[in-house]
């Protein structure tokens, strides 16, 4: 068995980096703070490149509960380089912020849970990770401490605990099923198991997954934490543990849950169909920009189940989960960051966006005309590479439903983004710079991954275990 | 040498640059203009004569498979001096008559004599045709010089319009002998399959026949007069209807090589002689009477076509080149000292102008055909072949020769005559009562090649012009011919001394053939055209509107099933996805405790569902 901690060194770096900030913040005076900022960013950059090091190397198995593998490499350059963008987001606005250096230290933490998450090959590690990616999150949600994040938080805990009981009740049946909590044993223990039993199991285990990734029905925090949690915790929250979540279902579902007695498929398609359909009708008359995205986010998780309905069925189905949850992160923390850079929620207050800030208005239609999936940005290529996958797999009525969605989803899209290009009255104003540079910067990146997609996606796919 | 071969190109491009270059510097070229225009045509002739010479050729690809060559063989020799030197006169004769537009004036003229330049010397159908072409043009707006007076306009048009229809032929021409031979050499047309030699010929003939006004189509040349006296002169001698006789003396073999064609341009020739001098004798108008005898004269030339005297019939081009240009350059002359140019107002008015008078004299006796001037020499070439080939062309031939004494005669003696009472000035317009030194200064060179051109007909030159012309056997002017056709015209002249003539209508009026071709074509094509538009109009317009009010209302039937169909099922579908909206986000209650139930039920759904489809 491989137990070399050194590769574990990103998430060590991570660790190490929140550790320390969490430290530093303790004993530096407020005003010098910002260095737990540049701490942290440090920790997530040497993390980054320690993960695209490892990158590298060949994988396995470490401590026996840890895959080391594509899946688990793009999910650490992802979470961490999403996290990063969070951190100078929060830098850019908490200077002063009483709570500055728990903000980061936070951050770090919740991202390292999301790693741990993606990386989990163990239902009791996936469990650690749950609460590691989670309770850090619930007390960023409420770390502004006003009314609207206190809600907030107490809704996304209350979610999480209820879900996660499920989820523990879950793992427990399944290891009485099983007899072990590894991947690898369920996956080959389980074919012989009770069928209604494993169902049992398997939907609760579902339930907590399902509540990281914002999916149907535990999507309900969602919408709440998006508005009413501080903007760019908002963004945090929407964004980084969804990518644990989803490369933590495509892993178990690539290991255990396509061998085991139920029609895994099915499930994921219903609930992947439930997802987006709600995701996107609820959208709908949404006058609350943040609101609006964590319906959109909501949405998104659904496209996002496609790959993982068409998980170990063709080869597609891992490269274009793994580019779609990337192409999402870009692009959600490019639609937040305009979103905190304004300061304002409601619709009508990004009127005239286009002539105060051009810059940030082009970066805003290229964010939302990238979730519909406009070319050349990278999510167009995500849900082609989905959709696909999802036809190929048997499944061409999950593909249609997910593009009738689509095309209804422009209308919510463009009723943000038609009074930023509307001429009149420029009543909005920017109020974060650094917000609007990394507006831009990801509407940047999004085009850059989806017109380079192509280059990409060979070394997805041949990354890919067999 | 390439030198040599520019020369080719250089002869035409010459003139017709500067003329370009001339007729569109509008007024400020005005001063220079006459100069200019001397200079170049001066040039033009030492090119011309260097090209006689050296005989260049040179060609040009034009299109795929086709190209434009400009060559100058024995032929065009002769007829590029002759145009050159013709040009020349006239444009100095111009030069103290014109004194107003003159850039545009002499830039037409010299545009003019390009275009005949290039016509004579092409060797093919498509380059002939192009330059045939900017004559006709150059006519037009020449004869329409004064395009103030709408009746000298409308005379331009009907000239134009006359001679562009016969040039129809030369098209048709063009087409069949591209699908004849491959090529439009004129030199390989008479080598052309059945039946694309017959519609070639056809087409030539009669584009030549248009061109240089032979009947049906003389009316036009009587039109062209309305231009300014120079014009005319330079019309009638060296360029226009003369490229008519060029191109048929060129075709010669293709006419007869069909047999029917030279029988046909002989006839038409003959006749127009005939018929057109019989014209020229009835005119009370000098330049009247002057338009008649070219189409007359120029029907000799036509009839030396057709019956293969070609050596005869360019004798006679170039020799009536220089008679014609001094008679119209006197009648010119005439016209704006006198004001005048009816015959019995101008009874006395070589006495007046004695320059004038003398050479006028020379050239009407010229033209007579009196012994032993050129045209007697020249026009009996032509019959003493005619007379080998048909004794009824012949007798026509003779009795034309014997009108063109009489009313060569007449002009000579009407403007010799003594004044009396007839006489009158400034009828027409106001005279200067004086000639001009430029005006006059051209006559007597042109007198002296009208009176001295007959020594072609002495059989060492004449065999030596056969050789030049590069032409079969001819007979040439013999003794027994001539004595016969000179005693013809002393006798014609005779008999019209001091006598005044009654002259029917239909000859004073040119036969009405103007009112002819009016009635046989114009009225038939108009009413065709009229009962054509009224056909577009009602029938085919009246489709198109028709289908035009059936499409609105379609289309309006189409938006009401749109409306209530296609865009109601939208507005329902956008109206259900609302509801469902709305519906959807009644479950987001904000409170966590239906959060938990609807959380519950659903996972519990999802496993019964599972369990259930197992």
């Amino acid at each position: 068995m491989n137990e070399n901690p050194l590769d574990l060194l990103p998430e060590l770096l991570v660790l190490g980096g929140a550790v320390i900030g969490l430290l530093a913040g303790s004993f530096l005076p407020r005003d010098r703070r910002r260095a737990v900022a540049w701490i942290c960013g440090a920790a997530l950059a040497g993390g980054t490149a320690a993960a695209v090091a490892a990158a590298a190397r060949p994988g396995g198995t470490v401590f026996g509960a840890y895959a080391i593998d594509p899946l688990t490499h793009v999910a650490r350059v992802t979470v961490m380089l999403a996290t990063l963008a969070v951190v100078v987001l929060a830098a850019g606005r908490a200077r002063g912020h009483p709570r500055e250096a728990e903000e980061h230290v936070l951050l770090l933490l919740a991202a390292l849970g999301a790693v741990v998450l993606a990386a989990a090959d163990d239902l009791l590690v996936l469990v650690a990770a749950y609460l590691l990616a989670s309770i850090p999150a619930y007390a960023l949600a409420g770390i502004a401490g006003d009314a609207r994040g206190t809600e907030a938080a107490l809704k996304y805990y209350l979610m999480g605990a209820f879900l996660g009981v499920l989820m523990l009740a879950g793992v427990t049946l399944l290891y009485g099923l099983a007899g072990s909590t590894a991947y690898p044993v369920l996956g080959g223990r389980l074919p012989a198991a009770s069928g209604a039993a494993v169902a049992c199991g398997v939907v609760a285990l579902l339930a907590g997954v399902l509540f990281k990734v914002g999916g149907v029905p535990a999507h309900f925090w969602v919408p709440d934490v998006a508005e009413g949690a501080p903007a760019v915790a908002a963004a945090f929250v929407t964004t980084v543990p969804k990518v644990g979540g989803f490369v933590a279902l495509a892993r178990m579902a690539g290991e255990f849950l396509a061998a085991s007695p139920v029609d895994w498929r099915l499930l994921a398609a219903l609930v992947a169909a439930a997802t987006m359909t709600l995701g996107n009708l609820a959208a709908f008359f949404q006058d609350n920009v943040r609101r609006l995205l964590g319906y959109s986010t909501v949405s998104q998780a659904g496209y996002l189940l496609l790959p993982v309905v068409a998980a170990g069925r063709g080869g597609l189905a891992e490269p274009a989960l793994l580019f779609y949850v990337a192409a999402y992160a870009v692009t959600n923390l490019g639609a937040f960051a305009v979103a905190v850079a304004v300061g304002r929620d409601s619709l009508d207050d990004h009127a005239g966006l286009a002539r105060r800030a051009p810059g940030v208005a082009v970066a805003l239609a290229v964010c939302l005309l990238g979730f519909v999936g406009t070319p050349p940005t990278a999510v167009f290529a995500g849900k082609v590479l989905a959709f696909t996958a999802a036809w190929d797999a048997g499944y061409a009525w999950l593909a249609v439903v997910a593009a009738v969605n689509t095309v209804a989803s422009v209308f919510y899209y463009l009723r943000w983004i038609a009074p930023a290009f509307r001429p009149g009255e420029a009543a909005v104003r920017i109020r974060s710079r650094t917000a609007a540079r990394v507006a831009c910067g990801a509407a940047a990146i999004s085009v850059l991954l989806g017109v380079a997609s192509g280059l990409l996606l060979p070394g997805l796919s041949r990354g890919a275990p067999p | 040498m390439p030198g040599v071969n520019a020369l080719a190109w250089a002869l035409p491009a010459l003139p017709g640059a500067c003329g370009a270059l001339l007729s569109v510097t509008g007024r400020r070229g005005d001063r220079v203009a006459p100069a200019a225009a001397l200079a170049v045509t001066a040039a033009t002739l030492a090119l011309a004569v260097t090209a006689a010479v050296t005989r260049p050729r040179a060609s040009v690809a034009l299109f795929a498979g086709l190209r434009a060559e400009l060559a100058v063989d024995g032929l065009s020799a002769v007829l590029v001096i002759t145009v050159s030197a013709v040009a020349l006169a006239v444009l100095v004769f111009a030069a103290g008559e014109i004194h107003e537009a003159r850039a545009r004036f002499f830039g037409l003229m010299l545009l003019f004599v390009g275009a005949m330049l290039a016509t004579v010397t092409a060797t093919g159908l498509a380059p002939l045709l192009m330059a045939w072409e900017v004559m006709g043009a150059m006519s037009y707006a020449l004869i329409g010089f004064w395009w103030r007076d709408g009746d000298r306009v409308r005379s331009a048009t009907v000239a134009f319009v006359t001679t562009r229809a016969g040039d129809l032929g030369l098209y048709l021409a063009a087409g069949c002998a591209l699908a004849g031979t491959g090529t439009l050499d004129l030199a390989g047309l008479a080598a052309a399959p059945r039946p694309w030699r017959d519609l070639v010929a056809a087409g030539i003939v009669t584009a030549a026949l248009g061109k240089s006004a032979q009947l049906p189509f003389s009316f036009w040349l009587s039109r062209a007069m309305a231009g300014p006296t120079p014009v005319s002169a330079l019309l009638h001698s060296a360029t226009m209807v003369a490229a008519g006789a060029y191109l048929l003396l060129r075709v010669q073999p293709l006419l007869a090589a069909t047999g029917w064609a030279a029988t046909l341009a002989a006839w038409i020739g003959a006749l127009t002689a005939l018929l057109l001098g019989a014209v020229a004798l009835a005119q009370r108008d000098l330049k009247q009477l002057l338009a008649a005898s070219t189409c007359a004269q120029v029907g000799f030339m036509v009839l030396a076509a057709g019956v293969s005297a070609v050596a005869g019939g360019t004798a006679h081009l170039v020799a009536h080149a220089a008679v014609k240009n001094l008679l119209f350059m006197g009648a010119g002359a005439w016209l704006s000292a006198l004001g005048t140019k009816d015959l019995a107002e101008l009874h006395g008015a070589a006495r007046r102008h004695r320059l004038v008078g003398v050479t006028f004299g020379v050239g009407a006796l010229a033209l007579a055909g009196l012994p032993p001037l050129s045209l007697w020499v020249t026009k009996d070439a032509v019959l003493s072949t005619v007379a080998e080939r048909s004794a009824a062309l012949h007798v026509v031939a003779l009795a034309a020769a014997f009108l063109a004494a009489a009313y060569a005669a007449r002009a000579g003696f009407a403007v010799w005559s003594p004044r009396d009472d007839a006489t009158r000035d400034d009828t027409e317009r106001s005279g200067t009562r004086r000639v001009g030194l430029l005006a006059g200064l051209p006559m007597p060179p042109m007198a002296f090649v009208a009176a001295v051109a007959g020594v072609v007909g002495v059989p060492v030159v004449f065999t030596a012009w056969r050789a030049l012309l590069g032409t079969g056997p001819e007979p040439g002017p013999e003794g027994g011919g001539l004595l016969l056709s000179g005693a013809l015209a002393v006798a014609a002249a005779l008999a019209v001394r001091g006598r005044r003539l009654a002259a029917p209508r239909t000859l004073a009026g040119w036969l009405y053939l103007e009112r002819g071709a009016v009635a046989v074509v114009w009225r038939p094509v108009t009413s065709l055209a009229r009962a054509l538009a009224r056909f577009d109009d009602r029938v085919l317009d009246g489709a198109v509107r028709g289908v035009s009010r059936a499409v609105t209302v379609l289309a309006g039937w189409s938006r009401r099933g749109d409306e209530t169909g296609v865009d109601g099922a939208v507005r329902g579908l956008a109206a259900g996805a609302a509801r469902l909206g709305a519906l959807l986000r009644r479950p987001q209650t904000g409170q966590v405790h239906t959060y938990f139930a609807q959380a519950a039920v659903v996972l519990v759904l999802l496993a019964l569902v599972i369990v259930l489809v197992r």
